[in-house]
């Protein structure tokens, strides 16, 4: 027996794995069948009805997403009872459905309104109040639930039951009572919920983090890496352009690394990136210089101290290509490779892991680094809570570039009260702790949304990161920064 | 057969000439103004500011936020307004209402007068009959003064509550809620759902 089989949709023909859906061929041929409780990431429930199909040879048109492909099989997803199906389909998923949309923050991503758009019926035959159901429910500390607007699709419940394997949900009543809820006492609480947010077509969950806070059709989306941990998943960073301002993340299909989901730290990753969290120029023993001065006073400084008394402490949150630029620059004007220091945080459990996709160590790209300071033939000293290391090294001058997420570093205070005492430290980073203020240096950088580098993942996996504009027009990246500074010590030789 | 001769050039008639129709106008005026001056016609020049002109009821002027009957800003701050707005010139923040009924309400809501260009998309766009373009047209001012219109401006401003009066409350109907929006109770099964109706 085969394991192929080969089905005609629309009279194209396809060939799929046996046991493949005619939903799955149908996507794998890009033709789209409406749906919505069809998710590619959890298990069919069939529950919708909306993605009718006609199969020839059977009286009734099927569902498309638990209908297996068999040999020979001729679909039509375009004939004109199968488009009926979808608009009457539709029209009784809209019946109880609130008129919410001008409130509502799904509205310009929501399935339901996009498919009203393609097949709806547009003029209801429905002449019955709508049932009424609770609203804003608080299920937890990152959703807020509306019970009104649910179709009950049940994607969110079935999210729980398999994923995270909480089922803290369930669907509730019966008939046009059913409502969707948490069972008694208890609240939605994973590192996983702003995914049931995402998951869900209509907008009965809506994420906290975001509610009220932008319409989505402001808001362009560009494709990168979330830098929150070291499994490095695939993310769309959403920001409003003319603002300059992100607004939130969420996650991109990835069979490789994350599959579809990823997890609540990884959402808050927008929140350094704007303004308001950064630092905007160049403070030189604390007052505001030019990237330009503040460059050629590092350069003045590299130059008058000897190449062993020039330290330079990494954290694992830069790209690969700012660690080869920063490194080599160093080793052109040394003459020698400075010291390396690797900074951890002292409470980092770099081995830990949640089972789905968060890691214990909080750097995108500790395999990057490692792998081009060997490539670089330097060995680095590990600092984690221990800085006696950098202490004994006596530099006269340290770089130090510091991590760009902090909430991956609790003990950063401590750790930067330890760097303020040395002798001359340049403090690459965009952090306003107050421990920080006494720093010789300190040069603001450009966050993970604003480059173009590569992250290396735990797994040895290499991902480009896509640069937005940035939100600071002066402020460069890690590697922009060396590579001026090499062209200026040049000039000045 | 009767025809018109044009053989003859118009201009050079002295009825067609410069001088005669200039005569003809003068004249128009002067009896006009006499009949003006010795109260016989009702003159057409207002006298503003002292007397303001009265422009029809669908006159797009300055705008105004109308409001629900309680008092309560009518805007749901949905952001069609603004999304429609070719001048770009309507800055809305929006936020959580404290009534869980109306759950989301513009915690700021500013039009740049001197961007608008009183197309009238806003009051197109509106869902919810919450922004209108009223009857005032005089909204000169000197330099210092704000102009961004702030909410409070367009919701109470004497000048609105002067002309629109009565008609600044919203008649569209309000949406029915749930009895529980209201309560603060985490879950659906604290107010005893299930059976009838």
């Amino acid at each position: 027996m085969s394991n192929q089989v080969t089905l005609s949709i629309n009279n194209q023909s396809i060939t799929v794995p046996a046991g493949s859906t005619i939903m799955e061929a149908a996507q794998k041929l890009g033709v789209s069948v409406p749906h919505f409780c069809w998710h590619p990431g959890l298990s069919i429930a069939g529950v919708c009805r909306f993605c009718m199909v006609k199969v020839e040879g059977m009286p009734k048109l099927q569902i498309a997403c638990n209908t297996p492909a068999t040999e020979g099989m001729k679909v039509d997803t375009v004939s004109s009872d199968v488009k009926d199906a979808h608009k009457w389909a539709l029209e009784f998923h809209l019946i109880n459905h609130p008129l919410d949309c001008p409130i509502c923050d799904q509205a310009g991503e929501c399935e339901l309104q996009n498919y009203y758009m393609k097949v709806g019926k547009y003029q209801s035959q429905m002449e019955d109040e709508k049932v009424l159901k609770p609203k804003a429910l608080d299920v937890g500390d990152t959703l807020v639930l509306d019970t009104e607007r649910c179709i009950l699709c049940s994607r969110c419940v079935r999210f729980e039951d398999e994923v995270t394997k909480t089922s803290t949900l369930g669907i509730f009543n019966r008939g046009d009572q059913a409502t969707i809820g948490t069972y008694q006492d208890r609240k939605i609480k994973h590192n996983y919920s702003y995914n049931l947010a995402d998951i869900c077509p209509v907008g009965a969950f809506t994420a906290k983090d975001f509610r009220f806070k932008c319409r989505v059709w402001f808001l362009k989306e560009s494709k990168t890496v979330c830098p929150g941990c070291s499994t490095g998943c695939n993310v769309n960073l959403f920001q409003n352009s003319n603002q300059r301002e992100y607004y939130r993340l969420k996650p991109r299909h990835n069979a490789d690394v994350n599959g579809h989901w990823m997890c609540d730290v990884g959402r808050t990753m927008y929140e350094h990136l704007n303004a308001s969290a950064r630092l905007p120029a160049p403070l030189l023993n604390g007052e505001t210089v030019s990237a330009q001065a503040a460059l050629q006073a590092v350069t003045d400084a590299l130059k008058s101290v000897s190449a062993d008394k020039v330290a330079v402490v990494f954290t694992a949150q830069f790209t690969s290509e700012e660690y080869k630029t920063t490194l080599a620059t160093l080793k052109t004007l040394l003459k020698t490779a400075p010291k390396v220091f690797v900074w951890r945080d002292e409470s980092e459990k770099a081995e830990d892991f949640d089972g789905i996709l968060f890691r214990g160590d909080r750097n995108p790209n500790t395999r990057g680094m490692m792998d081009v300071l060997k490539e670089q033939g330097v060995t680095p000293v590990m600092l984690k809570g221990d800085f006696s290391a950098l202490a004994s090294a006596s530099a006269e001058l340290t770089l130090i570039f510091g991590p760009e997420v902090e909430a991956g570093y609790p003990n950063l205070a401590k750790a930067l009260a330890r760097f303020v005492e040395l002798k001359k430290a340049v403090y690459f980073g965009n952090t306003l702790s107050e421990s920080a203020k006494k720093m010789w240096l300190r040069m603001p950088v450009k966050v993970f949304a604003e480059k173009n580098g590569t992250f290396v993942n735990f797994n040895g996996v290499a991902q480009k990161l896509k640069a937005n504009p940035p939100v600071f027009v002066a402020v460069k990246g890690v590697d922009e920064y060396f590579s001026d500074l090499g062209k200026m010590a040049q000039a000045t030789l | 057969m009767a025809y018109v001769n044009v053989s003859r050039d118009p201009a050079r008639n002295l009825k067609n000439g410069y001088l005669a129709t200039s005569l003809v106008g003068m004249g128009t005026t002067l009896v006009t103004f006499a009949k003006q001056v010795f109260g016989l016609e009702e003159s057409n020049t207002v006298q503003w500011p002292e007397v303001e002109y009265q422009y029809s009821e669908r006159f797009k002027g300055a705008h105004f936020l109308t409001k629900r009957p309680d008092g309560r800003v009518r805007c749901t701050a949905c952001f069609l307004c603004a999304t429609n707005c070719p001048a770009q010139c309507i800055t809305i923040v929006a936020g959580e209402s404290p009534d869980k009924g109306v759950e989301k309400y513009p915690v700021r809501f500013e039009i740049d007068i001197l961007r608008c260009v009183f197309c009238g998309y806003c009051e197109e766009a509106c869902p919810v009959d919450a922004i209108r373009m009223g009857p005032e047209y005089s909204m000169a001012g000197l330099a210092e003064r704000k102009w961004v219109y702030t909410k409070d401006y367009l919701l109470e401003r004497d000048a609105v509550k002067r002309k629109v009066g009565e008609k600044q409350v919203s008649k569209k109907d309000e949406n029915t809620k749930h009895d529980s929006v209201d309560s603060s109770l985490p879950n659906i099964h604290a107010q005893g759902s299930g059976h009838g109706h």
